[in-house]
């Protein structure tokens, strides 16, 4: 069986992998047991699946496997260290953007490639970034507020 | 008394494990000797089996067994059993399984699919409610009819498609309508839609030698899940077990059995193996229940003064292949349909009629949005005619104290405050003058009332078991499902409030498990915090009772003279107190002498002298606790695209008193934005061959960030209702059931064009602009 190597929230991992079409989701979830990462619909259309892969928001359920060898992930199991957690991760907590929490790990993990990279994101580009994710609970209003409470709890 | 809890913007309880990942949904769960399924689907609407050849999918690497329906006997339901776990001698719908591969992993059990041959005899499929329900269609079931049912609920009609026909004659409407100035008419359509929660549907599976039954399911109805399955196999209850970890979304499609049957009868070929089956999305969207789907002709009557006389309805719902999960949304839809409004005679006829599309299930407000879609955009229309303000015509027939609505039941003070609702939204859009068409926009405004009494069991209940630890912390457990509404996070407030302890000494439940969780009806119908709460207040009440006999006890007194605020004191002697940990285990004395009991109580609450409808008149006491609101949009239309953009959309509900108002304002926002969903964009398309053609997230939208409105604005009454947990009662599906006539009525306010069919694409827009245009 091929073998890829990957470092996954700073440990580095070989793995293989199985025939046919395997996703960096796939391996995410069932050969590192990284299960904050979800399933939503398999066609990067809902965003669920969001994790960093070589510094960049990807929709991991499109990424083939084998794409990803070398690389560098950070998925929401690597944002806090389990005792703390993220700014992100509080912003959304504080401003009631979670509901049922599928959608949640994904969000926070296109946030955090949003507020890395730009600090100063715009309202412009923040509807732009979470447009590219799906929720069906919170009519998107209470996601906006976190998002924006996130810019300001990191450039404090 | 103060409250310390409730009515708070308390953070909610699950939010930690669900921003750090750790929340664990089904598709997380993994168990030892786990198999994966996948699944043959039909691919044809309509057809008998004539053969199926597993050969070689059963030599594929990994696979460890192929089912299909063969000489399977079961049909599973709850009041009408009409469905097979597997499709037998014929398929019903292209989505329907006819085999599952188990295998070592799920890529083995996908490329074993492949393998599988299938032939088939095509029979004609027909997916218009009315065309099926009439004498020229072939039949879907043959035995529509003769499948075992509760008679007092379920009405076939024998020899047709129509498996359920709900009436309702409350009145004489012909004279009505007699009586009447002025008589509107026209028809309506709903599409077929889906409920897009983001979790797809999962289960896992796993029998025992012993008989018994072990199952894990992204399901709202535990118990009802227990039972059914317990019927399926013919095994008590008692040795089925049910575990529900956290929902990623229901909306009501989760909450019929669904895809549990399956993965059961697959489980039940491999005894000692789990099974688990989840869903692809394209699956979810072809396979699981889908929602509403109706064609329907409604008419109302009123005088000259803005009066209603009579309203008649007939509506047919293309229920899909199967009809246990939708019997329950026509019977609704049949009582609902009138609106928060009074019309002295009433007559509906509802017609659940099988047709060859994935089964019809519950889905948000069931039965509500399908009707009052209709009456609240003939009222708008009816409101024109007479040259009056709508508002004029819906506060004239609104219900309120001592009105009767289409059930008979009298409406009370409790019910709600429509007025004041109404005056909410209108002061929110309609204060100014609405701006001025532009070159580039139209510019509208639109608003609706709702009301939602859910359809319930008879017997619907919640239970809650309480007990309290050494330290005084104290741990809740009750069967409500937590699928995003926050019902965990209400209940802890609840629960703290009640036993007038810290909220952080009490620690919620997480997952429901049947063998500990205490009898709950379902997650259905908004009512967990209505119902639940009650079975809280009991719990807390009797553990409270507990302490004050242990406190009697180990104070050497009456249990009259002991009082309680948190802790246990002596009347008269409120320095020397004793704490809830104290006396949890009972009383201890320095020399380890015990008094007293241990501290665990159970509380319970059942909705109160419900019945099920008449089945001749279709009236009675069928519905218990409505929550009633209004909705007023503002809106401008793109001329050049026809697109729809909700500018404002402002919501008064009367709910009582709102537990927690950060969770609360989510459930109206958010249900907005889906009934958005469904008056704009969303609609199930079937091509040619009969299978749905847009089954995924991008040729099915749904609203993202940018299509939601500019602004919400969310107002609460708080309206005492006597029986709600401190007064409050249900809100959840509310929000969405008024959003489209609310819009629709915006769009006509901009247009002067009168739309009937749900969805309103920018499409449809823009070519009615140009018909108009055109004459």
């Amino acid at each position: 069986m091929p073998t890829i190597k990957l470092t996954v929230n700073g440990s580095t991992h070989q793995i293989e992998i199985e025939e046919g079409r395997v996703t960096l989701l796939d391996v995410l979830r069932d050969k590192l047991e990284l299960t904050g990462a979800k399933y939503g619909c398999g066609v990067g259309q809902c965003g669920a699946c969001t994790v960093i892969l070589n510094g960049d928001a990807v929709t991991s359920c499109t990424v083939l496997a084998r794409k990803a060898d070398g690389g560098e992930v950070l998925t929401v199991e690597g944002l806090s260290d389990g005792y703390i957690l993220h700014p992100i991760q509080e912003a959304f907590i504080e401003s009631g953007a979670v509901q049922c929490g599928f959608c949640t790990p994904g969000l926070i993990m296109r946030t955090y490639s949003l507020l890395t990279k730009n600090a100063k994101a715009t309202e412009e580009q923040i509807l732009e970034a979470l447009n590219k994710h799906l929720c069906r609970c919170t009519g998107y209003e209470s996601i906006l507020k976190a998002v924006k409470l996130a810019r300001a709890k990191m450039t404090l | 008394m103060e409250l310390k809890y409730v009515g708070k913007p308390l953070p909610r309880v699950d939010a930690e494990a669900k921003v750090t990942g750790t929340a664990t949904y089904v598709a997380d769960i993994r168990l030892p000797r786990m198999l994966h399924a996948k699944v043959q689907r039909a691919g044809t609407p309509h057809a008998g089996i004539r053969s199926i050849d597993t050969g070689e999918a059963e030599n594929m690497p990994g696979v460890m067994k192929v089912v299909t329906g063969k000489d399977c006997k079961i049909l599973f339901g709850t009041c009408l059993w009409d469905q097979p776990p597997i499709a037998v001698d014929k398929v019903r719908h292209a989505g329907e399984a006819v085999a599952v591969v188990l295998a070592e992993t799920p890529l083995q059990a996908e490329a074993a699919l492949k393998k599988i041959e299938i032939e088939y005899d095509p029979l004609p499929f027909v997916l218009d409610p009315i065309e099926a329900a009439g004498s020229e269609a072939s039949l879907i079931h043959e035995k529509n009819g003769e499948y075992r049912r509760v008679e007092y609920v379920v009405h076939p009609v024998k020899g047709t498609n129509i498996f359920h026909h709900y009436s309702l004659r409350n009145g004489d409407a012909e004279k009505g309508f007699q009586q009447s100035d002025i008589v509107l008419e026209e028809h309506f359509e709903f599409p077929l839609s889906n409920h897009c929660a983001i979790e797809p549907h999962g289960a896992i599976c796993r029998f025992s030698s012993d008989g018994s039954i072990e199952i894990w399911a992204s399901n709202q109805a535990p118990f009802v899940l227990r039972d059914v399955l317990a019927d399926m196999f013919g095994v008590s209850a008692s040795k089925v077990r049910v575990h529900i970890p956290y929902l990623g979304g229901g909306f009501g499609g989760k909450s019929d059995i669904c895809i549990e049957p399956l993965t059961a009868y697959a489980a039940s070929m491999v005894p000692g193996y789990a099974v688990k089956l989840v869903l692809s999305r394209r699956e979810v969207f072809t396979s699981t229940l889908v929602g509403r789907g109706v064609k329907a002709r409604m008419m109302i009557g009123a005088r000259k003064d803005g009066t209603f006389t009579a309203l008649e309805a007939e509506m047919y719902f293309s229920d899909g292949a199967y009809g246990d999960t939708s019997w329950p949304v026509c019977t609704v839809a049949g009582h609902n349909c009138t609106g928060p409004y009074h019309f002295p005679h009433v007559k509906t006829d509802v017609y659940g009629v099988y047709t060859n599309s994935p089964p019809v299930g519950a889905f948000r407000g069931y039965g509500h949005p399908e009707g009052q879609f209709m009456v609240g955009r003939l009222i708008d229309i009816l409101a024109r005619k007479l040259d009056m303000p709508v508002w004029e015509v819906m506060q004239k027939n609104f219900l309120k104290e001592g009105k009767k609505n289409a059930l008979g039941q009298t409406i009370t003070k409790s019910n709600g405050d429509l007025d004041r609702c109404l005056e909410e939204v209108k002061k929110a859009i309609f204060t100014g003058s609405k701006p001025k068409e532009t070159e580039r926009y139209l510019y509208g405004r639109g608003v609706a009332a709702m009301m939602k009494s859910p359809k319930m069991a008879t017997n619907s209940s919640s239970g809650c078991l309480l007990s309290i630890n050494a330290d005084g912390s104290v741990f809740v457990t009750l069967a409500g499902i937590e699928m995003g509404q926050g019902c965990q996070t209400v209940f802890t407030q609840m629960a703290a409030e009640a036993l007038k302890v810290p909220i952080e000494k009490v620690r919620m439940y997480q997952d429901v498990d049947t063998q500990f969780s205490p009898w709950d009806w379902q997650t259905v119908a908004s009512m967990q915090t209505y119902r639940g709460g009650r079975a809280i207040i009991q719990a807390c009440e009797r553990a409270i009772e507990q302490l004050k006999g242990n406190a009697a006890e180990a104070l050497g007194c009456a249990v009259e003279d002991v009082e309680y605020d948190g802790e246990c004191f002596r009347r008269g002697e409120p320095s020397k107190r004793l704490s809830v940990g104290s006396l949890a285990r009972g009383y201890m004395h320095e020399n380890g002498l015990t008094v007293g009991v241990p501290v665990h109580t159970a509380g319970s609450y059942r909705v109160q002298g419900v019945i099920e409808p008449d089945p001749k008149t279709g009236m009675g006491n069928a519905a218990a606790s409505w929550t009633f609101g209004c909705q007023a949009a503002e809106i401008r239309i793109e001329k050049a695209t026809g697109k729809v953009e909700v500018l404002h959309f402002a919501s008064a509900f009367d709910p009582g008193k709102v537990i927690n108002p950060v969770t609360c304002r989510g459930q109206v926002v958010g249900g907005v934005v889906q009934g958005m969903g469904a008056t704009l964009m969303e609609k199930m398309e079937f091509k040619e061959d009969g299978t749905i053609g847009n089954p995924n997230f991008g040729p099915y939208r749904i609203p993202r960030i940018k299509d939601v409105p500019k602004k919400q604005t969310v107002i609460f009454l708080e309206t005492p209702n006597e029986e709600g947990p401190w007064c409050a009662k249900p809100i959840a599906e509310h929000p969405i059931v008024a959003v489209a006539p609310t819009i629709v009525n915006a769009i006509a306010d901009a247009t002067a064009i009168e739309l009937y069919c749900l969805p309103v694409t920018a499409e449809d827009v823009l070519n009615a602009l140009q018909r108009k245009g055109g004459s």
